[in-house]
């Protein structure tokens, strides 16, 4: 049996991915009937102002195009060939484990069930395991089909393994230069809507609490009713005291829910994929309790009030659960108001980028000794050189080092050529293969809050400049017992956040 | 309420073990002396000698914390260290049967655990106290190390800014601020109040406001945010420092404590 050269391999994938980044010649582009969707007038500009995230990539057959589990930035539309979708056998009801990070994240304490329940001011979805998908086995796309796309804009890990089923030439499309796409081509806008409408909504759907308990008739209703919206950054969606007519669930990017306080605004939570708002404004018939704004680009299924009272309407326990629900939103509307530091908190998360971070590193000034037992262990950890820096944002007595926060959406896995920063599948972490990183800063220059920083190896280049390898926290891996530097803080300064428990950040943060 | 802060322990559950272990000790001291002279050499006496050179021993290897038992977190590491460290002096009285000892080793070893016991809990205070401080009136936060460079960053920043300037600021300048601004200035006042001396500090630097021309008030007020700044580098030079020595005090007489400890065993099981 002869064993593949890791190094060929490692090859392979680095001319792969060089020839990923070239991007597609217009001309080529022009031809695929992808862009036949673009109106004329405004076709050779949206082809030019695309073209750099539109790259052709030949597969051969048996070659995987996306991974279960992994992490993509990019959809794929098959120019030519045929790929297949294979999904996970998995029994009727059994759910994939939501990936985790190592150590976990480390609350020093947790709130009560009441209070958690109280905090519950919007509908939550379940953990970020994977977008929902039909267990349909497997299933073959030829010319002209969109794949990829659900992850991407959602920001799921992908919910399937894609592979070349013959020779294929697949369209890469990078997130902006799909949304791009959709936002200049509304037929294509439309079909990548529908296959939304038709593969994933349902299932979406079923999540709302709420709606769980709904017939399929009912579901295929609202599904066919459903409105599906986009949102740039910043974007308005909803303010508060305006007339509540819509029942919003989030297909993917961040929601800043905020309420108005003496004349300033307190941030709330926030509202990822899967969670959803508006059902508690129009049981009550009342204007909207809070306003809601797009912190990023935020793709939002939108139900009418109408539709959406009409079925709960039908059903008295959903309506009595319905009630229960919003009585818990108006105990957690009036805390917010009554706790500005809880929503000041809540706020510094938002605008500090905090509120991606699945392990979070924060340092409690009031109780640290500055004695650096922290830096050392970390350093202990990675060969002597620390991979997070004891300096950073300060916000209360809190610090925030520079220290990779394992984001949920990590950019800085995007244009890697040689592959070298991964995640696992089925964990949180985020790491960087040093023998394979050639030093680009693509990760560095991607972190959108610096905490990626280039080292040199101490070797030289040909050319006389220093190599340099991409360092950033991989939360100890390969140590058994998890991050260093929380577990060497003699005085418990030091802890680790997920801000996606926003019950638990608060608890912890106080 | 802000200063007995320090006094409330982290974990008051271990404090309780510990005053209760201590208790248990004397009373048992109380009861054992009614029933028989006391002496070191045995029963009581003895365990407390044996098990205060135990602890005594264990609590040495708190600086290689990181190297032995590396699954174990550190801060329970620094709670038995703490905890111990208290019931080991408890039981070094015990011992001693309450008494000063007649003899130069047994006076040197009393005195030394003493001296350690008192230093360590001076120790947990500071550890408590400053950080709090810090974190409450200073806005800056600054590594130890490079305090320095920061300072230099500082007068650069206050020697470009003073460019230009008029010759009534740009004399008070070189003559007065810049010799502050670049020499660090320690004091144990930041003990006390992380602000102690700065509206003093900064009274001639904002005098100077009226006595310059209008458009050199702007830079007077940058001047003062970058002295202001340099004070807090002060501040944590001085408390971080603290912070850093005053293991000075604890830590070579525990290493002496340990010799004379030592030495002790060996004479007492020798002769």
């Amino acid at each position: 049996v002869s064993v593949p050269d890791p190094r060929e391999e490692l090859r392979r994938r680095y001319e792969q991915r060089l020839e990923l980044l070239v991007p597609a010649e217009a001309r080529e582009l022009l031809a695929l009937p992808l862009f036949a969707k673009v109106p004329e007038k405004a076709r050779d500009k949206v082809v030019e102002k695309t073209r750099k995230y539109l790259h052709l990539v030949p597969f051969s057959p048996g070659e995987t195009v996306l991974r279960e589990g992994d992490f993509s930035d990019s959809a794929y539309y098959v120019v030519s060939g045929e790929v297949e979708v294979f999904l996970s056998p998995r029994a009727p009801g059994e759910r994939r484990p939501a990936p985790h990070v190592r150590g976990g994240p480390q609350p020093p304490r947790a709130t009560t069930e009441q209070e958690r329940r109280a905090a519950a001011m919007v509908g939550r979805g379940r953990a970020l395991a994977g977008f929902p998908v039909e267990p349909t086995g497997t299933a073959v796309l030829g010319p002209g089909e969109v794949f990829g796309e659900m992850g991407v804009l959602s920001r799921y890990p992908v919910s399937a393994t894609v592979r070349a089923r013959t020779p294929a030439r697949l369209l890469r499309i990078r997130l902006p230069g799909l949304r791009m796409l959709m936002a200049a081509a509304p037929e294509f806008r439309r079909a990548i809507d529908e296959r939304y409408r038709e593969r994933t909504l349902g299932l979406h759907l079923r999540r709302v609490g709420i709606l769980s308990e709904l017939s399929e008739a009912e579901i295929a209703a609202l599904r066919a009713k459903a409105e599906l919206l986009s949102f740039a950054p910043g974007e308005l969606i909803a303010k508060e005291g305006t007339p509540a007519t819509s029942f919003f669930l989030v297909r993917g990017g961040y929601v800043k829910l905020s309420v108005e306080v003496a004349g300033s605004d307190l941030a709330v939570t926030y509202l990822r994929a899967g969670d959803f708002a508006g059902e508690s404004a129009l049981v009550l018939d009342e204007r909207w309790p809070f306003t809601l704004q797009a912190v990023e680009s935020v793709e939002l299924v939108r139900l009418d009030g109408r539709d959406f009272q009409g079925f709960l309407s039908r059903s008295p326990q959903l309506h009595a659960r319905l009630w229960r629900e919003t009585l818990a939103r108006l105990k957690a509307r009036g805390k917010a108001a009554r706790d500005p530091v809880a929503s000041a908190y809540l706020q510094m998360a938002i605008e500090s980028g905090l509120i991606h971070g699945e392990s979070v590193l924060l340092i409690d000034l009031s109780t640290c000794t500055r004695c650096d037992d922290c830096v050392r262990a970390c350093a202990d950890t990675h060969g002597g050189q620390a991979v997070f820096v004891r300096e950073g944002p300060r916000y209360r007595n809190w610090l925030i080092p520079t220290s990779c926060y394992q984001c949920s959406d990590p950019v800085c896995m995007m244009d890697c050529p040689t592959g070298a920063i991964t995640r696992a599948v089925g964990t949180l972490e985020v790491t960087v293969d040093a023998s394979t990183c050639i030093g680009c800063s693509n990760c560095a220059n991607n972190c959108p809050w610096g905490n990626i920083v280039m080292v040199e190896t101490g070797e030289s280049r040909p050319d006389g400049r220093p190599v340099e390898v991409s360092s950033k926290c991989d939360l100890c891996a390969g140590r058994p017992h998890g991050p260093a530097c929380v577990r060497s803080c003699p005085h418990g300064s030091a802890v680790r956040l997920s801000f996606k428990d926003l019950d638990r950040v608060r608890a912890a943060l106080r | 309420l802000r200063t007995l802060d320090v006094f409330t322990p982290k974990r008051p559950r271990n404090l309780v073990l510990s005053l209760a272990a201590c208790a248990l000790l004397c009373a048992a001291y109380a009861g054992s002396r009614r029933l028989a002279p006391w002496s070191p050499k045995h029963g009581l006496g003895l365990a407390c000698g044996v098990g205060a050179a135990l602890v005594f021993a264990a609590n040495a290897a708190h600086p290689l914390r990181h190297r032995l038992m590396r699954w174990v977190p550190t801060a329970p590491w620094l709670q038995a260290h703490v905890h111990l460290g208290l019931v080991a002096f408890a039981a070094v009285l015990v011992h001693s049967g309450f008494a000063w000892p007649d003899g130069e080793l047994g006076a040197g070893l009393l005195g030394l655990s003493a001296w350690t016991a008192l230093s360590g809990a001076l120790g947990v205070l500071l550890q408590k106290w400053i950080p709090a401080r810090i974190a409450d009136g200073l806005r800056v936060e600054a590594l130890y190390e490079r305090i320095p460079a920061l300072r230099e960053g500082l007068v650069a920043e206050a020697d470009a800014r003073v460019e230009g300037a008029g010759e009534v600021l740009l004399r008070f300048y070189r003559r007065e601020l810049r010799p502050l601004l670049s020499r660090p200035q320690p004091s144990w006042a930041f003990l006390f109040d992380v602000r102690a001396g700065r509206e003093q500090s900064l009274e001639p630097l904002r005098r100077t406001r009226a006595f310059v021309p209008p458009e050199d008030r702007e830079r007077v007020e940058d001047l003062v945010a970058l002295y202001t700044e340099k004070l807090e580098l002060d501040a944590h030079l001085s408390l971080q420092r603290t912070l850093r020595a005053w293991v000075v005090l604890h830590a070579p007489a525990a290493g002496v404590l340990l010799g004379l400890v030592a030495f002790h065993v060996w004479a007492w099981a020798w002769y």
